[in-house]
């Protein structure tokens, strides 16, 4: 817990935008200091709470939650680099009502702990806008929401009220406590504009981290392309020589490799395979021996896909799996 | 509670002098002098109409005014076992508080102080209200000066299932045949009951129990906070006992990774009936205090810190209703 992790930043100072016409007067204010201001900053909630939550999701990947958001109506998701773990991975989002959808992450930048995730099934979802031009300021009322601890029906996500406390370039902090399960939700400004994603807290309870929107904007094609992006602590890029097929083979004298054995929970077992199966060729290409197969999958890391020509229970099929982790 | 989650992770020791960053100064920060002076009137109903628990000079808990000759609600589980409770109302200090009543499903015990000419907190008409909206807590004391801390309704009305099920807070010798005790939990209801190691179970609620399967049938659908009525053997005879029944998530408490990064928190936080959450930076103190609306009308009791992010208070129906009942 108490590790320390590189805090990095850029350079240059961040460029402060003007701020917007519509800009609650309250933001510019020191504190409030009437009934009406703070009735100002309770209306605010009111009118843009149920759309923001509308489209904050859970994001299950079976070991474990976080949140995200959804920022476009046909399902892009934003969230924590942590909490996508990867490129390429199947997860579940979770909408507020309960209802489940399969989904998949796309690129991620792992020296910041920004991601983009896919709802893979075709819809029209709730989403909210972002604040493209970066013109929230120090000392801002903001409001954060996430599924704190995980999901719960009952509870719905936990919405938290706070202010600015202190921005660096890659950084903002609030004073909207967060925790687990929290990661990867969204902190919103008064206007119910995306500002920043949950990444990390310290012990003082006002120092919640978030990833700003410049951060995300900055590296919007890559992660739209599915890349990979930095060596940083947010995220490790799969291992060459890591991966898990889960089972095990013998030679056939006519070619191809026969399954003797099938882990138990592995990759193989999910993706169907049974004894007896036999493995033609894996990724185009023919397989004669048990060497064969394994170098190939030394070359590979977890979460590659493997193209595969089978013959199941005689018949020829073909399949396509990812590779496992060990 | 118990779902998995991707830890939010902990961050020590922030650099502090890096260009571009900019810092809010403390006092304008949600539970700054300067944000929290707006709250003043809600400030002076905690001052009149919350009381302050101290074990000597210690803050436990605080509690909530419902009679003008001294009548004060607050959290049980955090002034259990203290002989001499201090109450402060206002400026005046009582050291003579009697636990009058506790309501162990709530987890609220009903105190008396010799007092007179107090100003109880005024209901509001319903706890029924948007998320979103400003609450106020009490916060740290500083001398006789209450303190109030803001929040917002955070999420939605409901129960809080006791953490792992209901649990008398024994460990049963697995080898022999009886339901013979091996060992009693610290803080447990079978310890406050007197239960000892070696003492059988051989009733539960008048029902006969010779098995752990029967036992664990029987306290499936108990809650935690009611209590069960206990037949046991000692050197051949037999007593009865009533057992408060803990949350076993409790009881055998092991610190996940939310509670390390949570500071200090409710040891009662789960087992509730209904509740409503907010999200006022509080702490384990914290706990027992009314919850004010903006009119300085009471919606609720502060009722358990449940960790950095959450907090639960009894709905101000059910706390009537509570109130009413450990008055009788």
């Amino acid at each position: 817990m108490t590790r320390r992790f590189p805090f990095l930043l850029l350079a240059l100072a961040p460029v402060m935008a003007m701020a917007a016409p519509d800009r609650p007067y309250i933001n510019d204010k020191k504190a409030p200091d009437s009934r009406k201001d703070l009735d100002v900053i309770q209306k605010a909630l009111a009118t843009v709470l149920p759309k923001a939550r509308e489209a904050t999701v859970c994001i299950d990947l079976g070991e474990g939650s976080g949140s995200g958001v959804i920022v476009s109506p046909e399902g892009l998701v934003l969230t924590a680099a942590h909490v996508a773990t990867g490129v390429g991975k199947e997860l579940t989002v979770i909408m507020e009502d309960g209802k489940k959808l399969k989904a998949e992450s796309m690129g991620l930048v792992s020296t910041t702990d920004c991601a983009m995730v896919r709802i893979l099934e075709k819809g029209t979802y709730p989403f909210v806008s972002m604040d493209r031009e970066d013109t929230t300021k120090l000392g801002d009322w903001v409001f954060s929401l996430g599924h704190s601890g995980g999901f719960d029906k009952d509870r719905g996500s936990v919405v938290r009220l706070g202010r600015l406390v202190r921005t660096a370039d890659s950084t903002i902090q609030s004073d909207c406590t967060l925790i687990g399960g929290d990661s990867g939700g969204p902190l919103f400004d008064l206007e119910g504009r995306l500002i920043g994603i949950h990444s990390r807290v310290g012990e003082v309870l006002s120092q919640n981290m978030h990833v700003p929107m410049r951060e995300f904007i900055a590296h919007w094609e890559e992660m739209t392309r599915g890349e990979f992006v930095g060596e940083g602590p947010f995220a490790k890029k799969p291992e060459k020589g890591k991966g898990f097929f889960g089972l095990a083979t013998e030679a056939r004298p006519e070619g191809g490799l026969k399954v003797t054995k099938v882990g138990r929970e592995s990759p193989a077992e999910k993706a169907g395979f049974k004894e007896g199966d036999v493995i033609l060729k894996l990724n185009g290409k023919p397989l004669a021996t048990r060497e064969e197969l394994q170098e190939m999958i030394k070359e590979m890391s977890p979460g590659d896909k493997m193209a595969l020509d089978l013959l199941k229970g005689g018949k020829a099929e073909t399949l396509e799996m990812k590779l496992g982790e060990r | 509670m118990n779902a998995k989650f991707f830890p939010i992770l902990l961050v020590l020791g922030l650099s502090q002098s890096v260009q571009g960053v900019q810092s809010l100064e403390s006092e304008l920060r949600k539970n700054g002098e300067t944000v929290v002076a707006v709250f003043e009137e809600q400030r002076a109903v905690l001052q009149k109409s919350s009381a302050v628990i101290r074990d000597g000079r210690k803050e436990l808990a605080y509690g909530v005014v419902i009679s003008a000759d001294g009548y004060i609600l607050t959290k049980a589980s955090e002034i259990a076992k203290i002989s001499a409770i201090s109450v402060t109302v206002d400026e005046a200090k009582f050291d003579n508080a009697k636990v009058v009543a506790t309501d162990a499903a709530w987890d609220v015990a009903l105190l008396k102080i010799e007092a007179q000419g107090l100003q109880p907190i005024q209901y509001a008409s319903s706890s029924d209200i948007p998320q979103g909206t400003w609450v106020v807590a009490n916060g740290a004391t500083s001398g006789s000066r209450r303190r109030a801390l803001p929040g917002i309704i955070s999420a939605k009305p409901r129960e809080i299932p006791a953490h792992g099920g209901a649990a008398l807070g024994v460990v049963l010798k697995s080898k022999t045949k009886a339901l013979e005790i091996e060992e009693v939990n610290e803080k447990s209801g079978a310890q406050e009951a007197g239960l000892q190691k070696g003492d059988v179970i051989v009733m539960i609620d008048g029902k006969n129990v010779s098995k752990i399967e029967e036992m664990a049938a029987l306290m499936k659908d108990k809650k935690a906070g009611s209590t069960v009525k206990v037949t046991y053997k000692r050197a051949g005879k037999e007593d009865t006992v009533d057992v408060r029944l803990a949350a076993k998530g409790e009881l055998f408490a092991q610190k996940s990774r939310n509670d390390q990064m949570s500071g200090d928190y409710s040891s009662r936080r789960t087992g509730f009936p209904r509740v409503i959450q907010h999200d006022v930076l509080g702490n384990k103190e914290s706990t027992g205090g009314p919850l004010l609306n903006l009119e300085g009308l009471c919606i609720g009791m502060n009722i358990a810190r449940a960790d950095r992010a959450q907090s639960f208070a009894i709905p101000v129906e059910e706390l009537k209703e509570i109130a009413a009942r450990l008055m009788k």
